[in-house]
């Protein structure tokens, strides 16, 4: 049912005229990989500049607020970069990631990374309602630690896509 | 014996070697030690870029560039010890087709290219940091952060032309 479904999207994408534009000019993906690439390192280090910072490893100097202030907007505006550029990149070549479980999974663990460090802006803002300075709580340091391993689990289910197998009666 | 020689002779060399034959012979090895490569030139290009938009002064430009440096720089070298070793190893997996390619040779070129630009930057530009109307460091910046988008087009570049 879903292998139906998706291969009718696959076909009409392929129809979109994305699909022939990518075959016929050879530098087109490439590019878009490497703008994803670069999009990807704007995330991951900035992610970890946040979590670091909320596990106590980087920029004690600074308060967490200053840290998340500093890095949330370009982790997102990144994010907004990578969801175009995948978006292209699946567009282009329609049978390469949609018939693969990874892809869907890497979705997954993007939505759940995603919410996970946004939790920390939410967080900060309940502490600075507060007015108090109050130190950072387990859980949270929890939930920094899991969410970088959530960004480091998505690049890698990113990488793996290109290898694994491909459902069974997929279109190739 | 000239430079291309020379390079022909090693590749053939390491083609040899265990870790080739490994790389060759095992399944995941290959995109295993892929995977630590991106995600190390993504702490190497992201931790750069932080230092670079500051020389630039187009970000975190409420700290002192010298502070931003620091803070920055540790990430950088562990990024770029993941991803020279790493780089290394997949170096081992097709010896012959790499040293062979354009854009595997044109990197290695840009990033002796980067290296002397962070060396002339440590040697001359850093001292200037404190004057705010210094051209230096903005220039080194600017350099820098251009150097490193095209590293990683290269790099990418070579995945499609081996």
């Amino acid at each position: 049912m879903v292998n139906d479904w998706l291969t009718h999207f696959a076909d009409w994408l392929g129809t979109t005229g994305l699909t022939g534009l990518v075959a016929g000019t050879f530098w087109i993906v490439p590019a878009l990989q490497t703008l994803h690439i670069l999009a990807v390192a704007v995330v991951l280090v900035g992610t970890l500049f946040i979590n670091l910072r909320i596990i106590g490893v980087l920029e004690r100097g600074q308060s967490v607020d200053a840290v998340v202030d500093r890095f949330m907007k370009p982790v997102m505006m990144a994010l907004l970069v990578l969801a175009f550029s995948g978006g292209l990149l699946v567009a282009a070549e329609p049978t390469r990631a949609l018939f693969r479980s990874l892809f869907w999974i890497k979705l997954g663990l993007i939505v759940l990374a995603t919410l996970l460090t946004l939790s920390h802006r939410a967080v900060t803002v309940t502490v600075n309602a507060a007015k108090t300075a109050q130190p950072i709580k387990p859980m949270r340091k929890a939930a920094a630690l899991l969410s970088l391993m959530l960004w480091i689990g998505v690049i890698s289910a990113g990488r793996w896509i290109a290898y694994v197998e491909a459902w069974q009666g997929a279109p190739s | 014996m000239s430079m291309t020689q020379r390079l022909s002779d090693f590749a053939f060399w390491v083609a040899d070697t265990d870790l080739s034959i490994f790389l060759t012979d095992v399944p995941w090895a290959f995109p295993t030690f892929e995977t630590v490569h991106v995600i190390s030139l993504c702490l190497v290009f992201g931790s750069i870029m932080i230092v670079d938009l500051r020389l630039l002064g187009l970000a975190s430009t409420a700290r002192p560039a010298g502070e931003v440096i620091q803070a920055t720089l540790p990430m950088t070298w562990i990024g770029f010890a993941g991803a020279a070793t790493s780089g290394a190893v997949l170096f081992c997996a097709n010896p012959i087709g790499y040293s062979e390619n354009f854009y595997f040779l044109g990197k290695l070129a840009l990033l002796a290219l980067a290296g002397a630009n962070m060396v002339f930057f440590h040697l001359f530009v850093q001292r200037q940091l404190a004057d705010q109307h210094a051209w230096m460091p903005r220039i080194s910046g600017g350099i820098s952060l251009a150097l490193w988008t095209v590293i990683v087009g290269f790099g990418r570049w070579i995945g499609f032309t081996l």
